[in-house]
């Protein structure tokens, strides 16, 4: 076929695109992936009494900085997902939030002193919270790439960084419904990782899963 | 920004509301700019770049919701085209890299006709052996002579003279029998 008839032919669909169709196509699978991120999470661990937990400073200091990153993921996703757009200042919230856990580790880690700071930083969960994270981001991820491929991203790795991130960070949120410990140094080791293993495995799966 | 931001945003803005005669110009208009980059990218590869056009052509059309209304037209074209070079590259394993530009560039030449001639050439000059291949390139494209030409082909003048011959008229009917 040579390129007039193409242009004729694709002249001939000019299906009219509904504004806002973007969020129509982007929100279906995540919201898919964010259901059986739940189910996996209520069947596998639990959930700890919310009205008693919500009571809690940890429990919104935990909530604020997964949200935060989740939320840094989505901007990044939408503007990765563009071509020609830049990210500029998108990512801004999830280092402000991450700076700021950084600052609460440390004056609890300073007003703990020597001996109490080992515990600060692992709690009674560490070796299990960063691989808990990543399984239940695991279908969160799955659909973020799901909706990333209905955009167009151009510099792959990037963006699939960008869907690992807020994988990361809605998976992070999830888990937080569940875990217990309330140390800020813990949060930020271990969600952390979590968090930033979701962004590695979207880095090195970008360029294979969002090629079009 | 290039100055074709206005008309091709107006075009862009036309067809994603479903008027197809707007999206066909917009495309048609884009064809032209898509030819010039890609030939002047890929260099002495040329060949490949109606392919390119195609491909980048059928992208900006199916990628069109992917397109922010508040945002101008001639960077998303550029980074779609951009993109899809790469892509190339990356399809050939070659190593080339493209340098850091910006949008003007995609937009800072037309190529509408030209181009398309000579990828019609280099196909119908594919459809020939190898040897009548190099003579009538070197005849009728290089501008050697015809002994100039024999020599390099290590053939007699007449033969040379018979084969491109040949040549000519064998390439006059397939080019006929595409036109029937």
């Amino acid at each position: 076929m040579n390129t007039a008839e193409l242009i004729a032919r694709l002249a001939a669909d000019p299906a009219p695109t509904p504004r806002g169709g973007v969020v129509r196509r982007l929100a279906p699978p995540i919201l898919a992936g964010g259901a059986v991120a739940a189910t996996i999470l209520m069947l596998w661990l639990g959930l700890r009494p919310l009205a008693q937990a919500s009571q809690t400073g940890a429990f919104w200091m935990k909530a604020t900085y997964t949200l935060a990153m989740a939320w840094a993921g989505m901007m990044l996703m939408e503007r990765l997902g563009r071509p020609g757009r830049r990210v500029g200042a998108s990512p801004l919230i999830g280092v402000i939030a991450a700076a700021a856990l950084g600052l609460l580790a440390l004056i609890e880690v300073v007003q703990a002193g020597g001996s109490q700071a080992a515990a600060l930083w692992l709690g009674q969960t560490w070796n299990v919270c960063s691989l808990r994270i990543v399984v239940i981001a695991a279908p969160i991820f799955i659909g973020a790439v799901l909706a990333m491929r209905g955009l167009a991203p151009t510099r792959l790795a990037a963006a699939g960084a960008a869907a690992g991130l807020f994988a990361g960070g809605a998976g992070a949120s999830l888990y937080g419904l569940y875990c217990q410990e309330t140390a800020a140094p813990f949060v930020l080791v271990w969600y952390s990782l979590g968090i930033a293993a979701c962004v590695g495995v979207g880095a090195l799966c970008g360029p294979r899963l969002l090629r079009w | 920004m290039s100055g074709e931001e206005p008309r091709l945003k107006a075009l862009m803005i036309r067809g994603l509301d479903g008027d197809g005669a707007a999206h066909g110009q917009l495309l048609s208009a884009m064809s032209g700019y898509l030819r010039a980059y890609f030939h002047r990218r890929l260099g002495p590869a040329f060949a490949d770049a109606e392919d390119l056009v195609q491909e980048t052509l059928l992208a900006i059309h199916l990628k069109r919701d992917a397109f922010d209304r508040r945002q101008p037209f001639t960077p998303w074209a550029h980074a779609v085209a951009r993109y899809k070079l790469l892509d190339h590259f990356r399809r050939l394993r070659s190593r080339t890299t493209v340098p850091i530009e910006d949008a003007g560039e995609l937009f800072s030449q037309e190529n509408s006709e030209e181009g398309a001639v000579r990828h019609d050439i280099a196909k119908l000059l594919a459809s020939l052996p190898a040897r009548q291949r190099a003579l009538l390139t070197d005849v009728k494209l290089a501008g050697l002579s015809m002994d100039e030409a024999a020599r390099r082909g290590e053939m007699s003048v007449t033969a040379a003279k018979v084969a491109v011959h040949r040549s000519m008229k064998r390439l006059a009917s397939k080019v006929a029998d595409e036109h029937r």
